[in-house]
C-alpha cells in the first residue's frame, strides 16, 4: 500500500526525436485505482515500465512513498505487473507459476502452498493448478496472471492492457472481478488501458494521456462533465462529442455565443472569461445526449434545422446522424422514434451543458467557477 | 499447365484432341525430369552410402580388403580392434568429448544471454568477428596454444587438452546461442524480474528451459568437434595413455605399413557408437519444439 508520485517524468528514447512521455506529474493515492488512457502511442505504457523499473525516466522522479526509485531495480520496487501477454512461464505449470516469486523471495513453504491455496480458490483457478499454460484459455490465463500478481503483496499492482486479449463478453466479466478484487484487496493500483470504457467504469480517477503529455487527470465524472480540451472531450464518451464551430459577440458587457443559427446569451461572469473572442470563433461542444429534438409547436429554446443521415437502433435508444448545412451532428433519441434517412428535423441544444472550447488549441475555455455551470439564459434567433 | 490451357482459350476454339495431346506431351516432359533428377539423386547417394557399406561389410568380414568383399560374418576384427585398445581410447575420447561440451556450453550460455540482453559497446562488430573467427583452422592457432601451454605445464593432461577444445568451439555456440536466446521474449524475464528474481534465477530458471533446443543444438556440435578432434589432442597430450580414439585410429592401424581393414572398419565402427547414440537421444528431446506456446497471448 503506497502513495505513488511521479515528478517531472521525461521520457527520450535514443533515436526518436520526440519525447514518448513528457513532463509528467502524477500522484497516485494509496489504495486508489487510477486509470492511465490514451490512443495507441500516448505513453502510457512507458510510464507505466517507468513505474516498474524497466526504463529509466530520462528526467525527473518517481517516487513510492516519498523514496526516490528512479535507481532501484525492478525487482526490488515490490510491485506486481499483469502484462499485456500475460507473460505466464510456459514450460511451468500454474503452481509453479504461481510459486515463483515466493520462491525467488525465500518464502517458506507451508506458506507458499497454503496462500497459493486461497488466491487460487478465490480465483477459480484452483481446479487448474497442474496444467500448463498452453493447455489454459485466454480468461483462464489472465486470472493466474492476476493470481501471481496478487500473491506478490505488492506495494502497488501494474496493469497494462489486461484485458485486450480476451473477447467482448470476457471482458465485461473480468472487468467486474478485478474491480471486486481491488475491493477485497485494496492496492494502489495503476491500470494501463486504451478502452475509454473500462476507463470510465473502474477507474477512481483517469489520466488521459496524448502524445505523451498528460491532458487530464480527474475523477470520471469530472473528466466526462468538464473536459479539459478537445481531446479528452472527444476521446471519453460515446458516441463522440459533437464539436461546432461558434462565433462570439459581443453587446456592450454581455456575450453571445452563435453557432447553427441558434444564439445563447452568457452570464456575467461568463461574459468577462469570454470577452476576449468577441467577435472571433469559438468551438462549442454537445455530447449526444444533450441534444434533442425540438418539441412539435418549438420550445423556449433556439433549433436548428437538418436533415437525417443515418439512423442506428441500438435496441434501448437510437443514435441518429443529421446534417446541418455543413455540419455534422449525432444525437440520441428514444428507441423507436420512427426516424428514417432523409427527415427533415429540428434540434435543441441543453444550454446548461455547452461546453466552449479554444478553436486553435482546444483549451476549454472557463466560463465561471470549477464546480458550477455556466447560467445561460437562451434569447430567440 | 495453366499457360497450356490459356493458350488453347486464346487461340480460339481448336480441337479438344489437340488440347489434351499438348497436356499429356508437358506430362511425359514433367516425368522424364523427374526421372533424370532422381537418377542423378541416386548416384550421389551411392556414391556417398558405398564407403558406409565398405565399413560394415569390412568390419564384419573376414577378408576385409579395400573392395567391397563377399559378404560374410565374424566379429574377430572387432576383438582385434580391442585388444589394440579401443576400449580405452574410445574412453579417452568420452572424457574429451563431455567435459569440453560441458565447459563450452556453460561459458557460451553465460555469454550469449550477456550479449542477447545487454548494451555492449560495438557489439555488432564483436558478433560478427566472433563468427568469422570461429571459420580460423585450428593449424594457426596449434602452435600459439601449444607454446602457451608449455608455459603453463598444462601438457599430457586431458582436463587441459578439453579445456583448449573447448575454447575451439565456445565462438560459434555463442553465436548460435545468442540467436536463440534473442527469440526468447523478454517479458518472461520481466515478468521474473518484477517477481523479485535475481539475474542468476533468472537465467537458470526461465531462460535456460526456454532455451533449451538452443543450448542441446550447441552442445552437440561441440560434442561431435570434440569427438573428432585430431590435432588439438596430437599436439596438447603426448601420454599413450591419454590418446583419444581418434589418434588411435591412426597410431594403431593406418601408421602401419600394412594396414589391416578388417580391424581398421571396426575400430571406426565402435568409435561411431556413441556419436550415433548421441544422435538417437537427442532426436527425441529436440523433438519437443521450439515454441513459447502458452507464455506469450496467443
Amino acid at each position: 500500500m503506497a502513495k505513488l508520485v511521479l515528478e517531472g517524468v521525461s521520457k527520450t528514447f535514443k533515436g526518436k526525436p520526440l519525447a514518448a512521455v513528457y513532463d509528467l506529474d502524477l500522484e497516485v493515492e494509496d489504495g486508489e485505482f487510477l486509470v492511465v488512457v490514451g490512443p495507441s502511442g500516448c505513453g502510457k505504457t512507458t510510464t507505466l515500465r517507468m513505474i516498474a523499473g524497466f526504463e529509466t525516466p530520462s528526467q525527473g522522479v518517481i517516487r513510492i512513498d516519498g523514496k526516490p526509485m528512479n535507481s532501484v531495480l525492478p525487482k526490488d520496487r515490490n510491485l506486481a505487473m499483469v502484462f499485456q501477454s500475460y507473460a505466464l512461464f510456459p514450460h511451468m505449470t500454474v503452481a509453479k507459476n504461481l510459486s515463483f516469486g515466493m520462491k525467488a523471495r525465500h518464502e517458506p513453504k507451508a506458506t507458499i502452498s497454503r496462500e497459493i491455496e486461497t488466491i487460487a480458490g478465490m480465483l477459480g483457478i484452483d481446479s487448474l493448478l497442474d496444467r500448463k499454460p498452453a493447455e489454459l484459455s485466454g480468461g483462464e490465463r489472465q486470472r493466474v496472471a492476476l493470481g501471481r500478481a496478487l500473491l506478490r503483496r505488492p506495494q502497488a499492482f501494474l496493469l497494462d492492457e489486461p484485458l485486450s486479449n480476451l473477447d467482448a463478453a470476457l471482458r465485461v466479466q473480468m472487468r467486474l472481478e478485478i474491480k471486486r478484487i481491488h475491493k477485497q484487496f485494496p492496492v494502489t493500483t495503476v491500470y494501463v488501458t486504451h478502452d475509454q470504457v473500462e476507463a470510465m467504469t473502474m477507474a477512481d480517477r483517469i489520466a488521459l494521456m496524448s502524445g505523451g503529455r498528460l491532458q487530464q487527470a480527474a475523477a470520471p465524472e469530472r473528466i466526462y462533465d468538464s473536459p479539459a480540451n478537445t481531446f479528452v472531450a472527444t476521446f471519453i464518451g460515446t458516441p463522440k462529442i459533437n464539436l461546432l464551430s461558434g462565433s462570439v459577440v459581443s453587446d456592450g458587457g454581455a456575450c453571445h455565443v452563435t453557432f447553427l443559427g441558434c444564439t445563447y446569451s452568457l452570464d456575467s461572469a461568463a461574459s468577462k472569461a469570454l470577452h476576449r473572442f468577441a467577435g472571433s470563433s469559438v468551438t462549442v461542444g454537445f455530447r449526444p445526449e444533450e441534444v434533442r429534438l425540438a418539441p412539435g409547436g418549438g420550445g423556449r429554446l433556439p433549433t436548428a434545422q437538418g436533415t437525417v443521415e443515418l439512423v442506428e437502433p441500438l435496441g434501448s435508444e437510437t443514435n441518429v446522424v443529421a446534417r446541418f448545412d455543413e455540419q455534422v451532428i449525432v444525437f440520441k433519441v428514444p428507441a423507436r422514434s420512427g426516424l428514417s434517412v432523409g427527415d427533415s428535423i429540428r434540434v435543441e441544444f441543453e444550454p446548461s451543458q455547452m461546453k466552449l472550447f479554444d478553436p486553435d488549441s482546444g483549451a476549454s475555455l472557463d466560463l465561471g467557477s470549477a464546480h458550477s455551470e455556466p447560467q445561460l439564459s437562451p434569447i430567440r434567433v | 499447365m495453366v499457360t497450356i490451357a490459356a493458350g488453347t482459350q486464346r487461340r480460339g476454339r481448336r480441337q479438344p484432341e489437340e488440347g489434351q495431346a499438348l497436356i499429356l506431351a508437358a506430362t511425359r516432359r514433367v516425368t522424364r525430369q523427374r526421372v533424370l533428377l532422381s537418377a542423378i539423386h541416386s548416384v550421389i547417394g551411392l556414391a556417398f552410402l558405398l564407403p558406409m557399406l565398405w565399413v560394415i561389410d569390412a568390419a564384419f568380414s573376414v577378408h576385409a580388403s579395400p573392395l567391397l568383399t563377399r559378404p560374410s560374418f565374424t566379429l574377430v576384427n572387432f576383438r582385434s580392434a580391442l585388444s589394440l585398445g579401443a576400449g580405452r581410447a574410445i574412453g579417452n575420447s568420452l572424457y574429451l568429448a563431455v567435459v569440453s561440451t560441458v565447459i563450452a556450453t556453460a561459458v557460451s550460455v553465460l555469454a550469449a544471454y550477456a550479449l542477447s540482453r545487454q548494451r555492449v559497446p560495438l557489439k555488432g562488430t564483436l558478433l560478427v568477428g566472433t563468427l568469422v573467427l570461429s571459420g580460423l583452422p585450428i593449424t594457426l592457432l596449434l602452435i600459439p596454444i601449444y607454446i602457451m601451454y608449455v608455459h603453463l605445464n598444462w601438457l599430457n593432461s586431458p582436463f587441459y587438452t578439453s579445456l583448449a577444445l573447448a575454447a575451439s568451439s565456445v565462438p560459434f555456440a555463442i553465436w548460435l546461442l545468442k540467436n536463440f536466446i534473442d527469440q526468447v521474449p523478454k517479458e518472461f524475464e520481466e515478468a521474473a524480474a518484477i517477481e523479485g528474481s535475481g539475474g542468476m534465477r533468472i537465467l537458470w530458471r526461465v531462460i535456460v528451459p526456454l532455451a533449451t533446443p538452443g543450448i542441446l543444438v550447441a552442445a552437440i556440435i561441440t560434442f561431435i568437434n570434440s569427438w573428432g578432434a585430431f590435432l588439438l589432442p596430437l599436439v596438447l597430450d603426448a601420454n599413450p595413455a591419454n590418446t583419444p580414439a581418434s589418434i588411435g585410429i591412426y597410431d594403431n592401424i593406418l601408421a602401419n605399413s600394412q594396414v589391416s581393414y578388417g580391424p581398421l572398419a571396426a575400430y571406426a565402427i565402435l568409435f561411431s557408437v556413441p556419436v550415433i547414440v548421441l544422435y538417437l537421444i537427442s532426436t527425441r528431446w529436440l523433438h519437443g519444439g521450439f515454441s513459447f506456446a502458452g507464455g506469450v497471448k496467443g
